[in-house]
């Protein structure tokens, strides 16, 4: 393993910034994995370290990087965006070499991560629960990469805005495979949904040729496009109480939860879904105001 | 809100004789108070002399209340900014619903006026914003007595901004985020008078100033705007003000080592011209931004 320094920044009252890239093997195929663009989602820093040391005892017929933590600053003081002048590095890219900080890093990590296929990996706000998700195009070879990752919900759908202003975007913007990948909440670690994630990321290294480990393959509950997908939003703000968890299957009709009064407690909403399904998204922080997302349900595969 | 009360966002609405209806918007950041006192002395002069308008003047002086009443630029609880989130959905949580009601406010409106302050981080001159291809707008900012009108090329997040919606919407901006200054405030209020004037809105007569003391702007684009950025990482100390004069190589600030004070980089002006924003907040990084500075001579074309 080379632990390479890829970009440095110094900083005022403090060490310099300095991005590391841990990399494994030599060769193709290369895969580049990037994980800490917001320094508050903790759950993939932990992944790449799991990885990272499954990598360390193996024999690679290929390139592996790792760059576990983007935003160190934000890591440092569990913010997400980069905490000088409060900028969100996922915003920044495809950067630039002479712009600001963030443009400056931005760059830089496209630079570092020059493989046929990438993957970002995020965790949810720190209010909301996601399940372990792939996020990939509607075609294309992202798909069946995203298939042999094995988590519990690939989820085909078509680019959002904040994806292409993003890593992910500057990544298809050069075509190569890219994915999004997502579980759990920001601003905790989740020790379960870190080890889905870095099984994920193991069977998708042994899908490309890099590994040849002998995975079980990993038990996929959603393949859903938008439409499999259905949101329930908040119409009154209150105290949210959930009835179901992320993971869970639901009937058609099931309580997933109700929103309250916060003083008295009385009920004003019960939440319903509306159809059969997996609990894949679960707002987890009580406090709601109108229109929030508070579930989403996915039609099973 | 979750507590059962209400947050209430304020359109004051000033009709008069048949006219054009114009809307003027601010405090889409919480940050920039300056916005919010230019529609209140607006709205304070349209109320007295609403029996002499043409048309109806549309006021929304503060569009982000939850974020004023903080002192912060983004709409709380998930930080978002409510000026990434235009056109907005109305079936979306609130800031998207903001953005959804406010576009669609606006929609009919003959003319667009966005009041904002600067970032807080900078200083900055009085200054009208246009999109490059609005020469419509252009015009008219030539008479919102402002230092500078800047014909801007819109930037990857420009589709989901305010500015955005309307063609040929005027943005006005100036002085220091979350901080009030006098001089600009009273400039940027003549300018939306002088504009409403002009627009046929307010008649001379009632005008509080002459018109000879409006500002006559330099109209610049994006090529006669020179951003200055740290080499450095450390504290900046600026030397000169907003709107002073500089030529190119004058310095302008230095910065500082952090811990140590040592002088670790000498800031100089790019082209000689005028300073159109100076930064206050000290800390820098490597390519921060340290100030913007305008061209004030016409260059000759080859
Ligand atoms: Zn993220």
């Amino acid at each position: 393993m080379r632990d390479r320094v890829v970009y440095q920044l110094s900083a005022p009252y403090r060490e310099p910034y300095t991005l590391r890239a841990l990399e494994f093997g030599s060769g193709g195929p290369t895969v580049a994995i990037v994980a800490g663009l917001h320094g508050n989602e903790l759950n993939g820093v932990h992944a790449l370290n799991l990885v990272a040391s499954a990598l360390r005892m193996a024999r690679l017929n290929g390139t592996v990087t790792l760059i576990p933590v983007v935003n160190t600053f934000g890591l440092d003081q569990g913010t997400k965006r980069w905490p000088i002048d409060d900028n969100d590095i996922n915003q920044a890219f495809p950067g630039d070499p002479q712009g600001s900080a963030v443009q400056r890093i931005a760059f830089a990590l496209l630079e570092a991560t020059q493989a046929e296929v990438c993957v970002d990996v995020h965790s949810g706000s720190p209010l909301v629960d996601e399940i372990c998700q792939a996020r990939v195009p509607l075609t294309g070879r992202e798909v069946g990469l995203a298939r042999a990752m094995g988590l519990p919900m690939v989820w085909r759908r078509e680019g959002d805005r904040l994806e292409a202003t993003g890593l992910v975007g500057a990544w298809r913007e050069r075509g190569v495979a890219a994915l999004h990948v997502v579980g759990g909440r920001g601003a905790t670690l989740d020790l379960a949904r870190s080890r889905q994630i870095a099984d994920g990321l193991l069977r998708l290294l042994t899908e490309v040729g890099v590994l040849r480990f002998g995975m079980e393959p990993g038990k996929i509950l959603v393949d859903a496009t938008r439409r499999g997908v259905a949101y329930h939003y908040s119409s009154f703000g209150g105290f949210w109480v959930p009835e179901v968890a992320v993971g869970d299957r639901v009937a058609a009709g099931h309580l997933l939860g109700t929103i309250n009064e916060v003083v008295g407690g009385s009920l004003v909403e019960e939440v319903r879904a509306d159809r059969a399904g997996v609990v894949v998204t679960m707002r987890s922080y009580p406090v709601v105001h109108a229109r929030e997302l508070l579930v989403r349900v996915a039609e099973p595969t | 809100m979750p507590t059962g009360d209400a947050v209430h966002i304020v359109r004051r609405r000033f009709v008069g004789a048949p006219g054009p209806r114009v809307a003027i918007v601010a405090g889409i950041r919480g940050d920039t108070p300056e916005g919010v006192r230019v529609a209140h002395k607006v709205a304070s002069l349209l109320e007295q002399h609403h029996d002499a308008l043409r048309g109806t003047v549309d006021i929304y002086p503060c569009v982000n209340p939850l974020a004023a009443h903080r002192g912060e630029r983004y709409w709380p609880f998930f930080s978002q900014d409510l000026n990434r989130c235009f056109p907005g959905r109305l079936e979306g949580h609130a800031p998207d619903r903001v953005a959804y009601t406010l576009t669609e406010e606006v929609r009919d409106a003959a003319q667009v006026i966005e009041l904002r302050g600067a970032n807080p981080a900078f200083s900055e001159a009085p200054q009208a914003h246009v999109r490059a291809r609005d020469t419509q707008a252009a015009d008219l900012a030539r008479h919102a007595n402002v230092n500078v009108v800047w014909a801007r090329q819109p930037g990857p997040a420009a589709g989901s901004t305010f500015a955005w919606q309307h063609p040929n919407t005027l943005v006005l901006e100036g002085g220091t985020g979350n901080r009030l200054q006098p001089k600009v405030g009273v400039a940027l209020t003549e300018g939306v008078l002088n504009v409403l004037n002009v627009l046929g809105v307010l008649p001379d007569a009632i005008l509080p100033f002459h018109w000879a003391t409006i500002t006559r702007p330099l109209m610049v684009g994006d090529d006669r705007v020179h951003r200055v950025r740290a080499v450095a990482g450390g504290l900046f100390l600026p030397s000169r003000g907003v709107w002073d004069e500089v030529e190119a190589g004058d310095v302008i600030g230095e910065i500082i080592e952090a811990t140590a004070g040592e002088p670790i980089e000498t800031i100089r002006a790019p082209a000689s011209g005028r300073i159109l924003a100076m930064r206050e907040q000290p800390v820098v990084l490597p390519g921060s931004m340290l100030a913007r500075v305008v061209v004030t001579a016409t260059q000759e074309s080859a």
